[in-house]
């Protein structure tokens, strides 16, 4: 005898959870049929539990679900916002922005006072740079998408994935500048357009981080659902070849020292120093990325946890704000607000 | 929880302070020392490293001028100028010297340029 039952579930936020949600649950015996339902939040089920209690056919249920971080209830889970830690956070935050401006107001761009540009120097820059304005702009990327992933608990695969990438795409991207010229440098428009949209990322991720908006909720890094062909394999695809392709992205994201080691590879011409400059380049903003990218990881405490999410979600919703602003100004849109 | 809540805003006033770095310009309407003349053209020298330097200048207004940007050593978003209302972007040398044309401005308008990020800029008055 077939019957319907209806629970809620958490942790399912993105178009592909629904696929993976009733893909996984019309496998389980008995199940002859789930929906789910992402805007209420529910999933319906007909099947035939035969005189099983509700707890044993959750049980066998959540089995199912538990590797992808979903969890059906027969109460509405209500997640209580934990507006509290933000008290500890923001002050936090604030510090973390301080010490970014006062080592901008300290001059650290004037550190390299090379004439010549040997590999070392790069290195050297590539250091600055992940210290400088463009931290702003690539650490606010890869904090807010390190963060993101770590939060759903996976901590190194597309952090990894992301600087593989990175630095995949500088060696590649590097190396075609050096043979076809200035085809890959790009012009006002397009790294406004660029930023402009990196931004816009970072300020959602930003605001989810924080975990108090609900709107924000909705908007995740995931592939379009049509190229979602194989159920199974979506939240592999967008736990790897999304951050695999962000981390390539960052090649063409606005950030003074990565676009003037393009002009020099340009300058210089020829694939194999083209490669290795925008390489060692990126090698040299590795340190810095990666301890953004990884600084979540020694966390145990949920306490501590969502004090750090918070802290993060501030600082990249200020890093977004930054950049969106400076954008402007450099387009022409907004008169000067400020000078870092 | 009120020590740190008043911590956090005078924290952010700090901050606020610090990056929002406007001062007052109407009470210099003096042309800055950066400015001479070379040709019959008004010259604004200035320096592209880790930002612009001087950060504002005052000019003379109705004449074509030439802005001169040195770079030393400049591998910074500050190596990629950009004047959005002369839809101008230059790639500067990392060492080296830059001329840019610039037409007779009107009286009391201001210039503004800035790095391609937009987080280093500067800004030219026209008395």
């Amino acid at each position: 005898m077939y019957k319907k039952y209806t629970f809620h579930i958490s942790g399912m936020h993105c178009g592909s959870c629904v696929l993976i949600t009733e893909g996984e649950l019309s496998e389980i015996n008995n199940v002859k049929s789930a929906k789910a339902k992402m805007n209420e939040g529910i999933v319906e089920i007909e099947a035939d539990f035969g005189e099983r209690t509700d707890k044993e056919i959750l049980d066998e249920l959540n089995m199912a679900l538990d590797e992808y971080g979903y969890t059906l209830s027969l109460e509405k889970n209500v997640v209580p916002k934990k507006w509290k830690d933000l008290f500890y956070a923001f002050p936090l935050a604030i510090v973390f922005m301080i010490l970014f401006i006062v080592l901008q107001k300290m001059g650290i761009v004037n550190l390299v006072n090379a004439e010549k540009i040997t590999l070392p120097t790069v290195f050297l820059l590539g250091i600055i740079a992940s210290l400088s304005s463009c931290m702003a702009v690539v650490g606010g990327l890869v904090l807010s998408m390190s963060a993101t992933f770590a939060k759903e608990g996976d901590k190194f695969k597309p952090q990894i994935l992301f600087h593989l990438g990175r630095l995949l795409s500088f060696f590649l991207l590097g190396g075609l500048i050096g043979v076809i010229g200035d085809f890959f440098i790009l012009g006002r428009t397009s790294y406004f357009v660029l930023g402009l949209i990196s931004g816009l990322i970072m300020l959602i991720l930003g605001l989810n981080l924080l975990d108090v908006f609900h709107f924000a909720k909705r908007i995740q890094f995931t592939l379009p659902k049509f190229i979602s062909l194989n159920l199974l394999k979506i939240r592999e695809l967008n736990h790897s070849l999304v951050p695999f392709l962000i981390g390539a992205i960052t090649f063409f994201l606005p950030c003074g020292f990565t676009q003037s080691m393009q002009i020099y590879s340009l300058s210089i011409g020829g694939f194999v120093s083209g490669a290795s400059i925008m390489f060692v380049f990126a090698l040299g903003t590795l340190p810095i990325l990666s301890l953004m990218s990884f600084s979540s990881v020694g966390l145990k405490s949920e306490k501590v946890k969502s004090i750090f999410f918070k802290t993060t979600g501030l600082v990249v919703i200020f890093f977004a704000l930054l950049n969106i602003l400076s954008g402007m100004t450099a387009y022409g849109i907004l008169p000067p607000l400020f000078n870092l | 929880m009120k020590k740190i809540l008043l911590f956090s805003l005078f924290s952010l006033l700090f901050l606020l302070s610090a990056c929002g770095e406007k001062e007052d310009t109407d009470s210099k309407r003096v042309i800055t020392a950066n400015v001479s003349s070379e040709g019959g053209k008004q010259l604004i020298n200035m320096m592209a490293k880790g930002g612009f330097e001087p950060n504002e200048t005052v000019a003379k207004s109705g004449v074509d001028s030439i802005i001169r940007v040195e770079t030393r050593g400049t591998f910074d978003c500050s190596s990629s100028l950009v004047i959005p209302f002369l839809d101008y972007k230059t790639n500067l040398p990392p060492t080296g010297v830059t001329d840019i044309d610039l037409p007779s401005q009107e009286k009391g308008s201001t210039l503004f340029g800035s790095c391609s990020m937009g987080m280093y800029n500067f800004e030219i008055k026209f008395i």
